[in-house]
């Protein structure tokens, strides 16, 4: 089942526009984080038709100004577990919306969050297949959708 | 007017209860559809729930569909607020009882106006988030 269609930068900056109010830019399409930065990623796997899974990679500090921006309280107050929380919902729309173009019949499972530094995100089975970076208040926001080939 | 807010992400919780806290309502807010259950249990019947889809435990359609076998809950207006925006769930959603349908990554202005499709009378002066 191709996947052509599916504009993640898009989606992504709908997202953080609506809930957030921040601005994605798309970046350097070929950007990573250094290897010394903190990085959360949120995971949702998707099945059915269509399987495989979608993520959301940004670093810790713009994470907790997006955590900050959704529990409506100071970035310097927010905790680990509201940081886990904010970026596992943001893997969970974009993977929703993700969702809803995909042909078929698919299911979302709920998201996992992985944090440190210098690590890569490996789903069994799976390749990458879009990849999209965005800039958001001069950092990087990366975002994948990794497909399961049988 | 109560309304309570059912999602699985706390940070979700959080937006949506300040939404409905400045148009007028106390809000409360459960992390899954059997939690909501209990809550309602030990505190009778709301007068809006919003409700995700995509939780733990028990998700938002079987919870909708529960709510909507009990009698005692007929006058609860459902606002299903998630992430599923395929036009078979929506109307699956619908079908099961929902009286509306918001889609994840909702606006502060989507919410109001679905509020207001829903004809939840509110008080005239919104509450704003509780100075006295
Ligand atoms: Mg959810």
């Amino acid at each position: 089942m191709t996947t052509t269609t599916i504009d993640l930068q898009q989606i992504g900056a709908e997202i953080w526009a609506a809930i957030l109010g921040l601005d994605l830019q798309p970046a350097d399409a070929v950007a990573q984080h250094d290897s010394d930065v903190v990085v959360v990623t949120g995971v949702v796997q998707i099945t059915g038709d269509w399987a495989g899974a979608v993520t959301v990679q940004v670093s810790e500090g713009l994470a907790r100004t997006a955590t900050a921006l959704m529990f409506g309280s100071d970035p310097a107050d927010v905790t680990e577990e509201e940081i886990t929380d904010t970026v596992g919902e943001l893997a969970n729309m974009t993977g929703g919306n993700v969702k809803s173009l995909l042909a078929g019949n698919c299911q979302l499972s709920l998201p996992s969050v992985t944090t440190g530094r210098d690590y890569q995100v490996h789903i069994s089975g799976a390749e990458v297949v879009e990849r999209a970076t965005a800039c958001c208040d001069g950092e990087l926001v990366v975002m994948t959708m990794l497909e399961r080939r049988h | 007017m109560r309304a309570l807010v059912i999602d699985d992400s706390r940070a979700t919780r959080a937006i949506l209860s300040r939404i409905l806290q400045q148009v007028g309502f106390a809000t409360f807010d459960v992390a899954d559809g059997q939690l909501a259950l209990t809550w309602l249990a030990d505190n009778g019947p709301v007068d809006l729930a919003l409700v995700d889809w995509n939780m733990p435990i028990l998700d938002g359609l079987s919870f909708i569909k529960i709510v909507r076998a009990n009698p005692a809950y007929a006058d609860m207006r459902l606002l299903m607020v998630t992430t599923e925006s395929d036009i078979e769930r929506m109307i699956m959603a619908l079908e099961a009882g929902a009286d509306e349908y918001a889609m994840k990554p909702f606006t502060a202005s989507v919410i109001r106006e679905k509020v207001d499709i829903l004809g939840i009378k509110l008080p005239d002066t919104p509450v704003a988030g509780g100075v006295v």
